[in-house]
């Protein structure tokens, strides 16, 4: 017996580079596929913050100095939309991919042949986004929201923003049908939903809004270039249409569409703080309630995007708006009742989760002042909408995909990230963010608009304006900061324990990284923390068995 | 660490603060009331920041972990979460009401308005039509910005519309903007109560030049405001220009023609050449007896940018003439003078 369990190196060869390449471009493996996410998600997060370098150099100071108005105007349009769809929802994709099978104690996704196209169209869809730059005319100009008429008034830019578009959408849907069908047919035996790990939940909750909100987009987008290129008049009042028509639809897809993108950050903090206090979630079911209230009202509050069209219910959409803050409201309770009373551990991940929290509540809480409309009358459309939609997406998203990868990058790579220079990098990050997008609330109040490619001098705003350039770069530093600590990890041994953390869900059950069929075994589901009660356990017996 | 955390929090104490600084006084009644509303939200908001950062830091301070004890496995009640439901609901019920309160009020039209007008958005530039003075204001895109005169302590009723794409007519000091829509013109009054300058520009995006299109709002006193009517209307009436050959040129850039006014000899057949340098834009040259456009003596179909087009014009009697490119209105027009 002992002779035939013997390794015999000479037997396997080692693949060739090639024979590796190949293995990945066709891989079906939901660990690979979620790695393939995060490799893509984060070339376009750089490319997309150099586009933001960019635009914070041009307007440090009043006059053009770096990139023309139509440059300028290019460059803000794709750093929104490579930002959110290319991004931010990818990047919340990719760790889905990754540890949905494992925390459920799945051996992979229901589909994974689907996953594998789903992933596949995403970077198809950033290049035919990106191509614009080479069309007559230049890349899409007509900012993220892409409102008519001013679209349809754009070059070959735009049909190729239009075509990026829908590609990330049907990428969207199928992943989401996939997630969906994963978690509700594939959980490991005593998975019941209530001890569904939370950010197992999330990526549920994302999937129901992409499944619902997703295809209405999808629609919007075939009928704005059926409206460009095929003569139909959709949104063309002159010939019977609606511009508001396009609003209504990218905003009934709009809205949900931030819950998409902040949803999986709320999981993964709400993973990651139990786990570094050393206590359960507080009123697990009141998050898990929370999400499917905020996953439901996220389809009654699109309006409010539309107050100062003067077109809309003002007093039904402000009403949706302000009730949907109650469920958010409910979190962070949740979040600082965990706390309480803990053993709190300051590792990268807990910092990252930290500060999430902190940043968080700004991005919750300005957003209460647009929720009225009288008030929204004043700050719409200036800088406060940009430091809003930043505190949301960059304090609150952000700061949850950086305590993610801290947490997991362990379970992925086998190797731990330096805990210094994880400190670094949240310590430039939050101070750089702080910088760069405090001072655009006082901008929106002196009546800064957004999406302006100059400024006149005598408007009060250089100063500020300029500070917010200086933070701008102390990012980009706390990101350098962030690739070096991922590219010196790499080069070290594969030593990182199955648990680093003292972890709770079954994704750390299994070795880092694990095998590819996920488990050699899984230990009995019998609450939301199956490896913690195994750890007790075992603790309990080594306890019993001393005396 | 947790001394950095305590500066971090003082910074955005002091930070709320100058946040209740900065936010402007509004120059209009329904102005002052939003900003009377952005300081009720304040007082509301203010709190929640403080309690719930306070909160965070004093479990980073007070229950850092120090010893391999295992904290209590708490995983909250029922009734806890009833609580945590509850509070921001009584927030929110709190602060609707605020809202829509300021919400009627900055809705409210006035039955008798003291200055109606109509002001219409293009790319990229304003127009302002005085109606009940026959009056029509418009600036030089990228030249010169529009002016929008009017008196103190009078309501102004504002007919929003706009002729291309979305725009949004936004003035900072009043705390209100509101979208100019094709197919939806939209109306709102405002009282100004300050005498003054103030900046206003287009706050939503709308193609290459967003960022040029900018207009003032001045706000004068009754006899002021009275004497510029005369003084423009005036000015209106002394446009003149010598006659040359029955053959006039005209071209468009950046949204505006090289002159406003043309004359040409009486009674005989005239042409036009009109060179369209907007690449992208459309422009008409139209003739008519007036800017009220009752009757139309000539108008080309559009002439698409860049390029040049010459129309052949019926013969007019002598007289005053009114020009224009309809597509972009009284900003794009002048004067015709047939002697």
């Amino acid at each position: 017996m002992a002779i035939t369990e013997v390794q015999r190196p000479g037997l396997v060869p080692e693949p060739s580079p090639a024979t590796r390449l190949v293995a990945w471009l066709t891989t079906t493996d939901h660990k690979r596929i979620g790695i393939l996410y995060f490799w893509n998600s984060f070339a376009v997060f750089a490319v997309a913050g150099v586009m933001a370098l960019l635009m914070r150099t041009e307007l440090a100071q009043p006059g053009t100095q770096l990139l023309s108005v139509r440059a300028y105007n290019q460059v803000f349009t794709l750093h929104g939309t490579l930002m959110i769809f290319l991004f931010i929802f990818p990047v919340l994709a990719g760790f889905g991919n990754y540890f949905v099978p494992l925390q459920i104690g799945a051996l992979d996704m229901a589909f994974p042949r689907v996953n594998a196209l789903s992933f596949w169209l995403l970077p198809v869809s950033a290049l035919t986004i990106l191509s614009g730059f080479l069309a007559k005319g230049g890349a899409a100009a007509s900012g993220w929201t892409n409102y008519v008429p001013i679209s349809v008034q754009q070059g070959a830019g735009e049909d190729l923003w239009i075509a990026g578009l829908l590609l990330a959408g049907v990428a969207s849907i199928l992943g989401a049908i996939n997630f969906i069908v994963t978690i509700l047919r594939l959980r490991a035996p005593g998975m019941t939903m209530m001890r569904l790990p939370i950010f197992s939940w999330a990526t549920l909750a994302t999937s129901l809004l992409v499944v619902l909100a997703t295809p209405v987009i999808t629609a919007g987008l075939v009928m704005l270039f059926a409206d460009r290129r095929l003569g139909t008049t959709f949104f063309n009042p002159a010939r019977g249409g609606d511009v508001l028509l396009w609003q209504h639809v990218f905003w009934f897809f709009g809205h949900p569409e931030v819950y998409m993108l902040i949803l999986a950050a709320w999981g993964m903090v709400s993973e990651i703080i139990p786990v570094f206090s050393g206590k359960p979630l507080f009123g697990y079911t009141g998050v898990v309630l929370s999400f499917l209230l905020i996953t439901a009202l996220s389809f009654s509050v699109w309006a409010h995007h539309m107050f100062v069209t003067g077109q809309v219910e003002l007093p039904f959409f402000s009403v949706t708006t302000e009730l949907i803050s109650i469920p958010t409201g409910v979190l962070f309770f949740n979040w600082l009742a965990t706390m309480r009373k803990g053993k709190l551990r300051f590792d990268p991940p807990m910092l990252f989760a930290l500060g999430f929290v902190a940043m968080f509540l700004i991005g919750g809480l300005d957003g209460v002042w647009m929720a009225s409309p009288a008030m929204d009358f004043a700050i719409h459309d200036t800088y406060w909408v940009v430091a809003h939609i930043h505190y949301v997406l960059f304090g609150g998203t952000v700061f949850g995909i950086m305590a993610g990868m801290y947490y997991w990058f362990p379970k992925i790579c086998g190797r731990m990230l330096s805990r210094r220079l994880g400190q670094w990098h949240f310590w430039l990050q939050f101070i750089g963010f702080n910088l760069t997008f405090f001072p655009m609330h006082l901008l929106g109040l002196r009546g800064m608009p957004r999406r302006i490619a100059d400024y006149a001098p005598d408007r009060g705003w250089t100063f500020l304006n300029s500070l917010a350039t200086v933070g701008a770069f102390v990012i980009g530093m706390a990101m350098l900061v962030f690739l070096v600590n991922v590219i010196v990890t790499l080069r070290r041994p594969r030593e990182a324990p199955a648990d680093p953390w003292g972890g709770f869900t079954l994704e750390w059950a299994t070795s880092s990284p694990p095998p590819a069929h996920n488990f050699e075994r899984l230990p009995p589901v019998r609450s939301s923390r199956p490896v913690y009660d195994m750890r007790t356990a075992a603790q309990a017996a080594a306890e019993g068995a001393e005396p | 660490m947790v001394a950095r955390r305590c500066a971090v929090t003082a910074a955005f104490l002091t930070a709320a603060v100058l946040l209740a600084g900065c936010a402007q006084q509004g120059v209009s009644t329904q102005g002052q009331d939003i900003h009377d509303l952005y300081v009720r939200i304040l007082l509301l908001a203010t709190p929640v920041f403080i309690g719930v950062e306070a909160f965070l830091l004093w479990c980073v301070v007070r229950y850092r972990k120090r010893d391999d004890r295992p904290a209590p496995q708490d995983p909250g009640s029922g009734r806890t979460l009833g609580v945590f439901f509850a509070i921001p609901t009584v927030i929110i019920a709190i602060l609707f009401p605020f809202g829509e309160q300021t919400l009627s009020y900055v809705q409210h039209r006035d039955k008798n308005p003291g200055v109606v007008i109509n002001v219409d958005a293009f790319q990229w530039e304003w127009t302002f039509t005085y109606v009940n003075e026959g009056l029509v204001e418009t600036g030089k895109t990228l030249v010169k910005a529009a002016v929008m005169e009017v008196p103190v302590n009078q309501t102004v009723h504002v007919h929003l519309r706009s002729r291309d794409v979305m725009h949004e007519f936004y003035v900072p000091a009043l705390l209100f903007m509101r979208n100019a829509l094709p197919g939806h013109p939209n109306d709102f009054d405002f009282t100004p109560t300050k005498l003054g300058t103030f900046p206003g520009q287009c706050a939503e995006f709308c193609g290459l030049w967003h960022s040029k299109m900018t207009f003032v709002l001045k706000v004068v006193s009754p006899p002021d405001y009275a004497a510029w009517i005369q003084s423009e209307k005036a000015a209106a009436l002394n446009v003149s220009c010598p006659t040359g050959p029955p053959a006039v040129q005209l071209v468009a850039q950046n949204t505006s023609w090289n002159t406003a006014c043309l004359a040409v000899p009486p009674d005989q057949p005239w042409s036009a050449t009109v060179t369209n340098k907007d690449a992208g834009i459309e422009h008409t040259f139209g003739v008519f007896d007036s800017s009220t456009e009752g009757v139309k003596y000539f108008l080309s179909p559009p002439v698409p940018g860049p390029t040049v087009a010459t129309f052949q014009l019926p013969p007019l009697r002598p007289g005053r003439y009114y020009f224009e490119c309809t597509i972009h209105g009284p900003s794009m027009s002048g004067t015709l003078i047939v002697k």
